[in-house]
């Protein structure tokens, strides 16, 4: 699913790189988390795959597509292939739960019976339903998440990034945030987090990539956030 | 395909119509300068034309008209003819009798009163060569060449300085031209000018347009909305804000050529004041297109610079 071959991203000339000659391989349907600092290179790592940027050096596959060389006109479509959900929830205010997440639809071209169909089920595999016609100031910060990752996977993409999901949230709730990833990723879809929630990585026992100062330090199957700090 | 493309096209309407009423202010003032400009234009060029038909009758007078000496020999007019018509330049030469000339005085100035003609005991008016240039903008050469002509000289009325027996309109003409181009450079630099500030009018409002919906767009381009899908709201709301000036300027030209076009024809009717309907919708096309391309212009110019996909 992601392929990254010694990949560097260096922003700013002789300084220190934000990712540094990291190799990853990450197959179909696996849930990874990405850990590390702030500052150790996990959004970098996002953003490269997102295609917002690109690496300074090294090759970068996702979902069969090398985005060193893809065309810009066709950023879109690998997007259409990567749900994305962020710490800040990212939701228009002046729409109501439903018209957010039919929003992501509206925008590829799908049509209103896909719309109608798709978005339901989706707000049923978040636990939303009844919140369908609420806007988003009328949710918890919990069901925000939520509505952002039905966002995310109604389109039923391949993949599903996810940038500190929890980053704003209680223990509870992120608890509830993780199972619902996790629910995600048994359907088949790849799920990799960043995030610094220790607690969440060593409860879940997946595979765990650490970074530090943009450096592949770890990468271990059913692993734990890490020793020490 | 059909139906989603039908889907698109509501949206994309909707969303441009949601975008020009939340900044109506800006769209306004890109609606109002596109008018102005685009008023200017329909003005210029409608009394271009109007000008050209002017300038048109009044090259339609500029004969020459070579007086002869009453008792002129025969063969020599005719020469003098022949000459005249042997000129690249010249289109036709009429001769007018003395008697013709009489005719048309009357019929011109005397309509109400011929007792004045009658009063006339020998009749005043001399013979002529009249002769209609191919181009009038030649008159001054033509006139050189007739006045060295020794045809011209022992045929002329007034043998004594025969350069006065020559009569042509060189100077109106020459007016007219300086005139026209001076309208026409003055009204290219304004209507310039306008064109300038009016893309920078849509350029503003397409920009707060973007940043307005900022939010929207970011979110489109996460989940994988196509460039142009983001950018055809944008560009339609230009075109639809230029659109709407220049239908302004259309309404406000149509009012002008029905209502005061005809008023100033009467005012004026030494002059042929007139543009036919087929004219005015022309003027009209011009602009409504001229419209839709500073718009579509303005709104381009704005994505390049505000919106990178």
């Amino acid at each position: 699913m992601i392929s990254m071959r010694n990949v560097s991203k260096i922003y700013v000339p002789n300084k220190p790189p934000a990712l540094d000659e990291c190799t990853v391989e990450i197959a179909q349907g696996e849930f990874v988390f990405l850990v590390g600092h702030s500052g150790s290179g996990k959004s970098t790592f996002i953003r490269l795959l997102l295609r917002e940027l690109l690496p300074t050096k090294g090759q970068i596959v996702v979902a069969g597509q090398d985005l060193t060389k893809m065309k810009n006109w066709k950023v879109p479509f690998l997007r259409r292939n990567i749900g994305c959900v962020f710490q800040d929830f990212k939701l228009l205010p002046n729409k109501t739960t439903y018209e957010n997440i039919a929003f992501a639809l509206e925008v590829i071209g799908r049509s209103k019976h896909v719309i109608r169909t798709q978005v339901p089920e989706v707000l049923r595999l978040v636990g939303l339903e009844e919140k369908m016609e609420s806007y988003p100031d009328e949710l918890s910060g919990g069901e925000q998440q939520r509505v952002s990752i039905a966002r995310a996977f109604v389109n039923r993409p391949p993949l599903l990034l996810a940038d500190e999901p929890t980053g704003n949230l209680d223990p509870a709730t992120s608890l509830g945030i993780m199972s619902l990833l996790n629910r995600i990723n048994k359907t088949g879809t790849t799920v990799l987090v960043a995030t610094h929630d220790r607690e969440m990585v060593d409860s879940m026992r997946k595979r765990v990539i650490a970074l530090e100062g943009g450096k592949v330090i770890r990468d271990q199957d059913r692993g734990v956030y890490g020793y020490g700090d | 395909m059909s139906t989603a493309m039908a889907i698109n096209f509501g949206y994309f309407v909707k969303e441009s119509v949601v975008s020009f009423r939340r900044n109506w202010v800006m769209s306004l003032g890109a609606i109002i300068t596109i008018y102005l400009s685009l008023l200017l234009v329909g003005v210029s060029l409608g009394s271009g034309m109007l000008l050209g038909q002017v300038i048109e009758s009044f090259e339609d007078k500029v004969s020459v008209r070579l007086f002869l000496k009453d008792g002129a020999p025969a063969e020599q007019v005719d020469a003098m003819q022949a000459e005249l018509l042997a000129n690249e330049m010249v289109d036709t030469v009429v001769y007018t009798t003395k008697e013709q000339a009489l005719e048309d005085f009357k019929k011109r100035l005397m309509q109400d009163s011929p007792e004045v003609i009658e009063q006339l005991a020998s009749n005043p008016l001399p013979a002529s060569l009249d002769i209609d240039l191919k181009d009038p903008r030649n008159v001054s050469t033509v006139v050189d060449q007739i006045k060295a002509s020794e045809n011209f000289i022992a045929v002329a009325d007034r043998p004594d300085d025969p350069s006065k027996s020559l009569e042509y309109g060189q100077e109106v003409v020459e007016k007219l031209f300086t005139v026209t181009a001076i309208i026409r450079l003055v009204s290219i630099v304004f209507v310039a000018m306008l064109a300038v500030i009016s893309l920078i009018f849509i350029n503003n409002a397409i920009r707060i347009a973007i940043y307005a919906r900022r939010k929207e767009i970011a979110i489109m381009r996460l989940v994988g909305a196509s460039n142009w899908f983001i950018r055809t709201p944008f560009l339609l709301e230009g075109v639809l804000e230029s659109l709407v000036g220049a239908l302004l300027a259309i309404g406000t030209l149509s009012i002008l050529y029905l209502y005061v076009l005809p008023k100033l024809s009467e005012l004026m009717a030494f002059l042929p004041l007139t543009m036919s309907s087929g004219d005015a919708i022309q003027v009209s096309l011009v602009l409504m297109f001229a419209g839709i391309f500073m718009g579509a212009g303005g709104a381009m110019f704005a994505m390049r610079r505000y919106l990178r996909v």
